[in-house]
């Protein structure tokens, strides 16, 4: 069987490793990747490893030197075209690259897909076919899983009402044409439009919440604050100095700030050094202060610098609270290549105490600015902690996200169309398809909906029928 | 063997309505000796409920039969009293003919169809039994006229589901003692089986009012172990037009130029009449209300489930108590008669009740009543006990249609009838079944949705069902389908002929628009560039001049406005463009020696062109998605597969897969509740199983 779409999906464990694989299996795996790659001379030799350059779709910046191996079908795992890109990149950039695939036409492999694909194409022989039989009896399971987790609440609830206005106005509009003969009110096309606009900016705003690009393309804010002499400016330097590549350094916008920006895993990462925040707490009133805490609140993620060396204090309490109901926030523990004044365990556990307070994600690393140590860690951390999927841990649920991201993305696609149609005044059941173009996508996540339920719509909106 | 039949047909058919007549027409057609069985020979093709043929949706199955080859257009076209094409605000794809009937002369007009047909017998008595050979390795052949009983069968065929039934039927049994051998049998037994007949607190068996109940027949299926579920409809009150203050309604007429059902109508020549609108009032609400619990409907006295939307006029005021009014629709029954058809009040209220109600209603103060209406309840057999030709599962070569399969509407009927019919003719030849699918036609979408959804409630066709709407037009039904009926035999030679000339019209026509830019000089050009504000003081303005298919883009354009220069360029193109399509044996000599006058468009064929071009991005997407359904749909499961043996599978799902067995992965993935997971788990069993099986074979 000729699978109809190209799929891909990161192939390499989650978490940080030394390199990531992206791995896309379909006609146009090849298509794809020549055009979100960029390669010093095509077309790429088959089964042999070419460099290239990954660059941010947009504004052409290379984000990444990759290597990129192909296989033609049917010399491939699955039998079909194989492109496997290896990146040297965070995480976010695996998933950027993934997003971007998606973008030009690849569709999430559900998990275990590619296994599949090679059995049913006939790469695994029946020996195998256990082992296929598990994987997609765990695909069943993961499925009815992750069911079970949307009808419990997130995406699928929040979905949910989205496609309860979507769902009316289709049968507001079925009801018009299959029961014309009935007094059924036409609905009006300013109606229609702004029923649109209202279901078109919902998603929007749902999509726009997963979005990786974004991060990418926009970069991320880091507000470093802390006490004085608790070594913010010597991590604030080992952060930078850790890259090769520095980019540029922003002049502050006000005295007491200080911006430059670092490419962390390909991200540009600005750093705010937010130096006056004691005095901050001191002197409320001055008007610095102000907009010292406007910048933290604006900052993507918030980094509390605490020294592990000096016993905990009020003013780090005070801190802690002020910073908490600002999102997300990671805390510092510093210079731990000091003796600790109180065990670094229960300084950890203090910090911890009075995260737990509050509902913001958190995290607490060991660093030292002197040695180096936990630098690496503190930055991985950053990255994940300010991307916005929280659940960078666990690919499957990364990938559950993508698709939705995908999902979404379509089903906004259809909208729009569907809009286009509602000015040209079209007739109804043309702007039927688009509507169902983009209900379609939404159905795939909080399930299928069939004939019978617009009909049922119908018949309890409208006395129709003689 | 059998023996000791009183006579032998190729194909029996029960049951003379409109599911039965399309039946035994196409096996006749298709060259099958045929006879059709019916209780009352006078009341072949009654129209039982209102007397009108098409709606929407229904008016598009009614061209799909038509195009396969089927009668009912043409009967329509012949003894229809007032014609209207629905929907014309919107798209072509939802436009549908409807029409009212002159209810006696249909039957006539049918009768005189049947009996012309010189494979096929009429014959009326009572089927009250249907004769069953048991073929399983070891048993005995069944001496005649014995059913096996409900054990029997079962033990004959342990896994109901499983492959191919060992039961098979031999013929039919009538009431007065003769047996009668066909090749294959098909039941269109409408609402007669066990039918039971409600009007207020009354009720007594019957078929339709005024005629017996089938309950021996009706007794045999139950007998033969199928699922068998107890639906309910309703008819309203019929008026006498001599009492009606015609007056006080307002009138609705027919179109000015009616269109036909029929491909091969030309003209509808026949008087025409007009219909009534009114309403229900205040009073007529109250009247209900403070009757309600004399209503079988909410007396608990009616078990059976209704149409949801053919709502009895009771349903209507309790379930929407706050509009104030409902609409009536006053229908003559014909044009000999004073007989009137209250469409909107469909009602199983008692008659004294029935009486006051129609005469709180201006201009039916005076009205005396013909007839009450009433509620029926019958048997059904669940569809989803038969394939997609339907046969069903059970019984080889026994084949169901209509009603029994618990949908609603004459046109539902008959589109299953002509493909129960077709398919029971393909049986008795030894060929492989014809089935339609959801991409071609409302035909394959009605008998998709009953087999792999089953019905819990009457079904009845709506275009919101067809994901493919906008393909699957009445415009072009023939094209769809007509190439399918000539190649079984139920479409003639000289239709298929004329189907093709159609054909070759149309395509000289899009080819023509395709390739021919408007002469801005020419006076056709003139005008219409100047419509379009293309030119400036007798100057054209664009850069070049459009060819036909960019100027019907243009919403203010329509392919009216083309026509001139269309038979113009037709006809100096010499008439005969293009390739000529290819139609099998001889199909291609037209009775004018192969010449083909292109120039004579018909205005239907222009507005298929026209629904081409102008709506061709849509109906692009639509062909992709179309193109991934065939693909689904090509992949078969074998009947030999076996659900249990794929774990993975919920109990629900495994026992929906099991009941209804999809052909295809595309029909199981339309079951409901049916996820793709599981889908995709036994697409990949399957291959298991065929590797396995081809493995041992090679040992």
């Amino acid at each position: 069987m000729v699978s109809e779409d190209t799929i891909v999906a990161i192939s390499t464990p989650p978490g940080r490793g030394g390199l990531g694989v992206v791995r896309l299996s379909g006609d146009r795996a090849l298509e794809i990747t020549t055009s979100l790659v960029k390669f010093p001379k095509l077309p790429l030799d088959t089964q042999r490893a070419t460099l290239g350059i990954f660059s941010e779709l947009a504004s052409g910046r290379a984000l990444d030197q990759v290597v990129v191996t192909c296989f033609r079908q049917p010399h491939s795992y699955t039998a079909e075209d194989v492109v496997e890109i290896s990146c040297h990149g965070a995480p976010v950039i695996l998933r950027y690259l993934v997003e971007c695939c998606l973008e030009r036409g690849a569709r999430a492999a559900e998990p275990g897909e590619f296994t599949l694909r090679a059995f049913l194409n006939g790469r695994i022989d029946l020996t195998q076919a256990e082992a296929i039989r598990d994987l997609i009896e765990s695909q069943t399971l993961y499925q009815a899983r992750v069911a079970a987790q949307q009808l419990e609440g997130s995406v699928s609830t929040r979905l949910q009402p989205h496609k309860q206005v979507l769902l009316d106005l289709i049968a507001r509009l079925e009801a018009g044409i299959d029961f014309a003969e009935d007094d059924v009110a036409v609905i009006e096309w300013q109606e229609i439009l702004a029923r649109l606009d209202r279901s078109r900016a919902d998603l929007q705003k749902l999509v726009e919440g997963y979005k990786y690009g974004r991060i990418v393309r926009e970069g991320l804010t880091l507000a470093i604050v802390g006490r004085p002499n608790v070594g913010k400016s010597s991590l604030f330097n080992s952060l930078l100095n850790e890259e090769r590549a520095i980019v540029t350094p922003l002049p502050g916008t006000t005295r007491d700030l200080v911006a430059e920006t670092a490419n962390v895993g390909g991200i540009p990462l600005r750093f705010v050094d937010t130096a006056g925040v004691r005095e901050a707490l001191d002197e409320v009133e001055k008007i610095g202060v102000e907009r010292t805490f406007r910048a933290i609140a604006d900052s993507d993620l918030r980094l509390l610098v605490v020294d592990a060396s000096e016993p905990w204090t009020e003013e780090n309490t005070l801190l802690l609270q002020r910073l908490r109901p600002l999102g997300a926030l990671l805390v510092a523990l510093n210079k731990s290549d000091l003796p600790p004044c109180v065990s670094l365990v229960e300084l950890e556990g203090m910090v911890q105490a009075d995260l737990d307070a509050g509902v913001s994600p958190s995290q607490v690393v060991h660093t030292s600015a002197l040695t180096g140590a936990g630098i690496h860690e503190l930055k991985e951390k950053i990255l994940e902690t300010a991307a916005p999927a929280r659940d960078l841990g666990l690919e499957g649920e990364f990938i559950t996200n993508l698709r939705h991201q995908q999902l979404i993305q379509d089903s906004l696609q259809g909208l729009t169309k569907a809009r286009q149609a509602a000015v040209e005044r079209l007739p109804h059941e043309m702007l039927l398809l688009d509507l169902y173009d983009a209900l379609r996508p939404l159905d795939l996540i909080t399930g299928a909906t069939y004939a019978d339920d617009v009909l049922d719509i119908i018949f309890k909106t409208f006395c129709v029928g003689k | 063997m059998l023996s000791g039949f009183t006579e032998k047909y190729d194909v029996v058919v029960v049951g003379a309505g409109h599911a039965g007549c399309e039946a035994a027409m196409a096996a006749a057609r298709m060259g099958l000796r045929t006879a059709l069985y019916t209780i009352n020979l006078d009341l072949i093709a009654q129209m039982s409920c209102n007397p009108a043929v098409g709606g929407i949706a229904k008016g598009h199955l009614v061209r799909e039969i038509d195009a396969l080859g089927g009668v009912m257009g043409e009967v329509i076209d012949a003894v229809g009293i007032q014609f209207r094409l629905l929907n014309t605000s919107r798209g072509p794809a939802v436009w549908s003919p409807r029409a009212q009937a002159d209810k006696k002369l249909y039957r006539a007009k049918m009768r005189q169809e049947l009996e012309s047909e010189p494979n096929l017998r009429i014959k009326q008595a009572e089927v009250i039994d249907l004769l069953i050979e048991d073929r399983s390795a070891g048993s005995l052949p069944r001496p005649v006229g014995v059913s096996p009983t409900r054990r029997e069968v079962a033990s004959a065929n342990p896994d109901p589901a499983g492959p191919r039934p060992a039961l098979r039927v031999r013929g039919i049994r009538l009431r007065d003692g003769r047996t009668v051998e066909a090749g294959a049998v098909i039941v269109t037994t409408g609402t007669f089986l066990n039918g039971l007949i409600h009007c207020g607190e009354n009720q007594y068996p019957a078929g339709r009012s005024g005629e017996p109940p089938s309950v021996l027949l009706g007794e045999a299926l139950r007998r033969l172990g199928f699922e068998v579920g107890r639906l309910k409809t309703g008819t309203p009150p019929r008026l006498d037009a001599r009492t009606i203050d015609f007056a006080k309604f307002q009138a609705q007429p027919g179109d000015p130029v009616p269109t036909p059902f029929s491909f091969r109508t030309k003209a509808i020549s026949q008087p025409q009449t007009v219909c009534w609108i009114t309403y229900t009032n205040a009073e007529t609400h109250r009247l209900i209300r403070e009757n309600v619990h004399r209503a079988p409907l909410y007396s608990g006295q009616i078990k059976g489930i209704g149409p949801r939307y053919c709502p009895s006029i009771e349903d209507k005021i309790v379930k929407f108590p706050d509009k104030p009014q409902h609409q009536l629709f006053l229908e003559p029954e014909g044009m000999d008669t004073y007989e009137i058809y209250v469409n909107g009040m469909s009602t199983s209220m008692p008659i004294d009740v029935q009486m006051a109600m129609v005469k709180s209603i201006a201009g039916l103060e005076r009205a005396e009543m013909i007839r009450p209406g009433y509620a029926i309840e019958y048997d059904m057999v669940q569809p989803t006990e038969l394939f997609p030709w339907l046969e069903t599962k059970k019984i080889r070569n026994l084949f169901l249609a209509g009603q029994i399969n618990g949908t609603t509407g004459y046109e539902e009927a008959g589109c299953q009838g002509i493909m129960a019919g077709i398919n029971a003719g393909l049986r008795v030849q030894g060929k492989e079944p014809v089935t339609i699918d959801r991409t071609q036609g409302y035909a394959g979408i009605l008998i998709d949705d009953l087999v792999s959804k089953g019905v819990d409630e009457p079904y009845r066709m709506f275009t919101s069902r067809a994901e493919f709407r906008l393909h699957l037009r009445i415009d072009n039904a023939d094209e769809r389908l007509t190439p399918l009926g000539y190649q079984l035999g139920t479409i003639k030679l000289k239709d298929y002929e004329a189907f093709l000339e159609k054909r070759q019209r149309i395509c000289a026509a899009t080819k023509f628009l395709l390739e021919t830019r408007l002469d801005p000089d020419s006076r056709a050009g003139h005008e219409i560039y100047s419509r379009l504000g293309l030119m400036d003081s007798g100057r054209f303005t664009a850069p070049a001049p459009l060819t036909g298919a960019q100027l019907l883009k243009r919403s203010e354009l329509a392919i009216d406005d083309l026509m001139a220069w269309i038979g113009e360029g037709l006809r100096s193109s010499g008439g005969d463009n293009g390739p000529r399509p290819q139609g099998g044996d001889g199909g291609a000599q037209g009775p004018g020696e192969g010449v083909v006058h292109v120039d004579s468009l018909t205005r239907e064929e222009a507005r298929r062109v026209e629904t081409d071009f102008k709506y061709a991005g849509y109906l692009q997407q639509q062909e992709k998605q179309m193109e991934r359904m065939k693909r689904a749909e090509a992949r078969r499961i074998p009947d030999w597969f076996d659900y249990r043996k794929v774990s993975g599978l919920s109990r629900e799902v495994l026992e929906k897969l099991t009941k209804v067995r999809p052909l295809t992965l595309g029909q199981a993935s339309r079951i409901p509740g049916i996820t793709p997971a599981a889908v995709s788990l036994v697409n990949c069993y399957i291959e298991i199983f065929q590797r396995r099986a081809a493995e041992q074979a090679s040992k």
